[in-house]
């Protein structure tokens, strides 16, 4: 409950002033931090970015809010993955991803990296070199949401 | 918002499975290096396309500073008493994302029990580091061309290995299996100034800043007397003395005497003695070059030519036996054994006349 509970507090975390354009979006990036307390349950903290070492794992949220007057359509949101940066997870959002530095999209579970050789295999985490999520209803008016992902630094 | 996107209820649970898989890093990210984030959103209003918004965020990479300091194979270095030069082997490994220097310590264990068994017991001398020579002379193992360390590895890059010797000269006069403990210790220090050993390193305490930062990520201890999370690291290895023990015994028999012959002949005048000098090693470690002189007592007649060398003993009870070799040379009779293996005996037999 208490992941919960600090999830909660980053998604409430002001962001940057959103412009005065229809579409707002701002980017965070957190530092998930595990520590075990007395009774042994694990208790997950999202820290600011401060000490960031190779090997931590990072959460990065993008808010977006339909700030305009009308509905926002074909919604696409890309996010390259920062070169010093591997991809971990998605949580359960379920974005599209490419391995091949966005010329191909789909699940990643759906992908495929070529080997020496020829032979092709099945594409992991580290591979992803784009995430995209590509949203198939409107975004209403004020309409807001949030998307994540995960990754560890190199 | 009905998109099932925004539902986040579920992270909680898959980070915890997710953070029990994190791998092993080594070095990873050089220090100092920032990292941008940038989303894009594209879309469309009433069906056309409208401007693209993005958004970004930025962070550093502080120092992770790491040092992982290994004993190579495990084993105890066997030694013989008085020996020049033996060697323990270590790997020094940066697993920090700066290139550092590291100040090396070796020391010795001072009682207590060595890391591969045995109660420490007697301190080498002349203890030195050499640095492995990776480009001539034996690679791997130490020869003279190896560096010799005065204090200090110089600018030791990311995510390198590289072979560390201690050396050192063992005493004279000492027991079979006695031990004794080197401890090799590394420290690491500012990199950067090329022949200069750097400063020493202090791990940013207190608030963050937003530059680079130091974290002491070493989270194991080494040897006893280092700290996990201090920016050094230590390992053991260990001297054993291996020598030979020799024992000696001599034993005689009646061969045949004048009046009785060979059937239960008795110490007469004119009697023929058999003598066995037999030679036990029950050390650990071949002697060799063993060197046996006897002196033939004055009131018998050395046998010519009745010298037998490098014969066995069964039970403790020599077996007379061998092959011709040795020499007299009144009134020693002398022979060399080339090699006696350890928890073995061999003999030295030769006759002589009563007079």
């Amino acid at each position: 409950m208490r992941t919960g509970l600090f999830l909660l507090l980053a998604a409430l975390m002001p962001g940057p002033a959103l412009a005065a354009n229809q579409v707002a979006l701002d980017n965070h990036v957190f530092v998930e931090r595990v520590s075990t307390d007395a009774e042994g349950k694990q208790r997950i903290l999202l820290e600011e970015p401060k000490v960031v070492v190779p090997g931590d794992r990072l959460v990065f949220v993008l808010n977006y809010r339909n700030a305009g007057a009308q509905p926002a359509d074909k919604f696409v949101v890309t996010n390259p993955m920062p070169a010093a940066v591997r991809f971990a997870d998605a949580g359960d959002t379920r974005p599209f991803v490419s391995v091949d530095g966005g010329k191909q999209w789909g699940l990643l579970s759906d992908l495929s990296v070529p080997m020496e050789g020829g032979e092709r295999r099945a594409a992991q985490p580290a591979d992803v070199t784009h995430i995209r999520w590509a949203f198939q209803t409107p975004i209403p008016v004020g309409g807001t949401g949030k998307l994540m992902f995960r990754g560890v630094v190199k | 918002m009905t998109s099932k996107l925004t539902y986040m209820g579920a992270i909680g649970l898959t980070a915890l499975s997710s953070v029990a898989a994190a791998p092993a890093f080594a070095a990873g990210t050089t220090a100092g290096t920032t990292i941008t984030n940038t989303a894009t959103v594209d879309y469309q209003v009433g069906g056309v396309a409208q401007g693209q918004q993005s958004a970004s965020n930025n962070f550093t990479v502080d120092r992770k500073i790491n040092v992982l300091v290994e004993e190579v194979m495990d084993l105890t270095t066997t030694v013989v008493p008085g020996q020049a030069n033996a060697v323990t082997t270590f790997q020094l490994t940066n697993m920090s994302n700066e290139t550092l220097d590291f100040a090396l310590t070796a020391t010795q264990i001072v009682g207590g029990t060595a890391s591969h068994g045995g109660t420490d017991s007697f301190n080498v001398n002349n203890i030195r580091i050499y640095r492995d020579n990776i480009s001539s002379g034996a690679i791997g193992s130490w020869d003279a061309g190896d560096t010799l360390i005065t204090g200090y590895v110089d600018e030791l890059v990311v995510d390198t290995a590289i072979r560390l010797f201690v050396v050192a000269d063992i005493p004279a006069g000492l027991a079979n299996n006695a031990v004794a403990g080197v401890t090799l210790r590394a420290t690491a220090r500012e990199g950067g100034g090329i022949g200069t050993q750097g400063a020493a390193i202090t791990e940013t305490t207190g608030a963050n800043t937003a530059g680079k930062d130091t974290v002491f990520a070493d989270i194991t201890a080494g040897a006893a007397g280092d700290a996990a999370r201090d920016g050094s690291h230590s390992d053991n290895d260990d001297y054993t003395v291996q020598t030979a023990t020799l024992a000696v015994t001599k034993t005689s028999r009646i061969i045949s005497d004048p009046v009785n012959a060979t059937t239960n002949p008795k110490l007469i005048p004119g009697a023929v003695i058999e003598y066995c000098i037999a030679v036990a090693n029950t050390g650990s470690a071949a002697a060799t070059s063993v060197v046996i002189t006897d002196p033939v007592p004055g009131q018998l007649t050395f046998n010519a030519g009745s010298i037998l060398l490098g014969g066995t003993v069964t039970s403790g009870t020599c077996d007379f036996n061998g092959a011709t070799g040795g020499s007299y040379a009144a009134p020693n009779v002398s022979g060399t054994i080339a090699s006696i293996a350890a928890g073995t005996a061999s003999t030295l037999v030769f006759r002589a006349t009563v007079n």
